[in-house]
């Protein structure tokens, strides 16, 4: 038997978590409010379950100081409102995680500080593309696509590839993109400068930026007004350009764009 | 607006088990073997080994030689849970600021980042300092080069505290009840004022809606007041805290709020 002592650290430690998230009934109060206010009834036909439970249930809450009951109806106090929201982002970052678990799973997350990890759930409406085997460069053509209609890129490369260069550098000839920021590592701006038609076409060209850090990069972000996309290193530092995460809603967009700020842009 | 949350078994299955949470805590600091995990933990060999296990099976973890590593989601995982639990504490440990307070000005970002308040202090009047709050603030302000803030009232003092750092050559950026104007900015010697405003170091956006939070943010500091439910401000009470994120935080609410105007 574990001592009593280390059992009862352990218990307060995690307590709170555990009396909100494992009684289903709990949390399913919980959020049925946060959406508005309900009446019995009303609570019953969500929850499914009889009026003693549910009012049980209700009780518990109440001496929490999480709900009230106004006239009939049965409201989060704000404490309660403010518990919701982080119960809600909670389930949202897991189920954001969720989603594109495979994407995760199988890449060296490490270029991705912390903060934004525990974000997960602005990338909700993100999907990933993988290409297969009867077309390898799925994601490839779709990242090509994607960037071919953007006036602006901002861009965090953590390879030398020429094979994106040309079509970055194509775009910038015909005038679709009117400006792009390049961020590289040294190692990658030295093999840039070593090439006289990327030195041409990208270090000299007015529209482009390009921002050198000394940081080790883990990640390839193309941050755009109307898009993001991330491609990122297997775990055996092999660099993975057969899954793309792409997305385009506010949210995302406002994660892709603090990240590229973390390791890009003015400093 | 949401079809339906519902909080997952995966996350029960962590919740349910304190010894799961402890042992994914050590393992987040570095992998270890079983014998170092009853060491630290001071869990018995029997309940640590049946966890790990299932932690295992669940796909959490993983055995390399006699380690146990945690796989890079499970520590994502992890750091969620405990993101919640940290708000958790934060809604009990300020139980009374924001117990029967109004917090609909708050948008939801800012309720979902709660946890940068975390290393606020709560500052509450006494009846011997009546004024504990408000002389906090002023002390704070009068230390500030700069300021932006929130004033849903106007306190007689506000128009000299403000005078005092334009006449330093600090920048204000105020958001105040459209009726209050006149009394506020007027206030302020006017040749001081007209400078700073020419210099674009003196913005103040007015809004006919009524104010329902009270923030500022110095040069260090940031402290947020809220109004009671039955609508009149709490001048009882203030969260103060001069870490970095509650800076930011403080920072994301104010350009919230004038974007909401």
């Amino acid at each position: 038997m574990t001592n009593i002592q280390t059992k009862r650290q352990l218990n307060e430690e995690y307590k709170n978590i555990k009396y909100i998230l494992t009684s289903t009934m709990r949390s399913r109060l919980i959020l049925a409010m946060y959406k508005s206010p309900k009446n019995l009834e009303e609570l019953r036909n969500e929850l499914n379950k009889p009026s003693a439970t549910i009012l049980h249930g209700l009780k518990e809450l109440e001496n929490k100081n999480f709900i009230k009951k106004i006239q009939k109806q049965y409201q989060l106090t704000s404490n309660g409102f403010l518990l919701a929201t982080n119960m809600v982002k909670l389930i949202e970052n897991w189920s954001s995680i969720n989603k594109n678990t495979d994407f995760w799973d199988n890449h060296n997350l490490s270029g991705i500080p912390k903060e934004l990890l525990k974000n997960m759930h602005f990338l909700k409406d993100a999907t990933y593309v993988t290409s297969t085997t009867s077309d390898l460069s799925n994601a490839f053509n779709r990242y090509i696509k994607l960037i071919s209609n953007a006036s602006e890129l901002k861009i965090i490369m953590p390879i030398y590839s020429e094979n994106h260069f040309r079509h970055i550098i194509e775009l910038l000839n015909e005038n679709k993109l009117k400006y792009l920021e390049l961020t590289v590592n040294k190692e990658i701006l030295k093999s840039i400068k070593a090439n006289p038609v990327l030195k041409r076409n990208l270090i000299k060209n007015k529209k482009v930026k390009v921002h050198c850090v000394d940081a080790d990069l883990k990640l390839f972000l193309t941050y755009a007004p109307t898009f993001m996309s991330l491609t990122l290193f297997f775990k055996d530092g092999h660099y993975d350009d057969s899954q793309i995460l792409i997305g385009t809603s506010e949210n995302t967009l406002s994660w892709a764009s603090e990240l590229y700020n973390i390791y890009g842009g003015e400093k | 607006m949401i079809n339906h949350y519902d909080i997952n078994n995966d996350i029960k299955f962590l919740a349910k088990s304190e010894i799961r949470l402890k042992i994914i805590s050590e393992l987040q600091k570095k992998p270890k073997s079983v014998k170092e995990l009853v060491n630290t933990t001071k869990i018995t060999y029997s309940s640590i080994s049946s966890n790990l296990s299932k932690l295992e099976e669940h796909n959490y973890i993983n055995k390399k030689k006699n380690k146990y590593y945690l796989n890079p989601l499970s520590e994502i995982y992890y750091r969620n849970l405990m993101d919640f639990k940290m708000s958790i504490d934060l809604i009990n440990d300020f139980h009374d600021f924001w117990d029967k307070h109004d917090i609909d000005q708050l948008s939801t970002e800012s309720l979902q980042n709660i946890i940068d308040l975390k290393d606020s202090e709560l500052i509450k009047t006494t009846p011997l300092d009546i004024y504990k709050t408000h002389n906090t603030i002023k002390e704070k302000i009068n230390e500030s080069n700069n300021l932006k803030a929130i004033f849903p009232y106007l306190h007689p003092e506000y128009p000299q505290l403000i005078g005092n750092i334009l006449k330093n050559n600090g920048t204000i950026e105020l958001i105040i009840p459209r009726n209050m104007f006149k009394k506020m900015i007027f206030e302020i010697d006017e040749t001081i004022r007209k400078a700073a405003t020419k210099e674009g170091r003196l913005k103040v956006h007015t809004t006919p809606k009524e104010l329902k939070i009270y923030l500022t943010i110095c040069d260090e500091t940031m402290s947020l007041g809220l109004f009671k439910s039955d609508g009149s401000f709490d001048q009882n009470r203030i969260l103060i805290s001069s870490s970095k994120k509650s800076q930011k935080w403080a920072n994301n609410l104010f350009t919230n709020i004038k974007g909401n105007m």
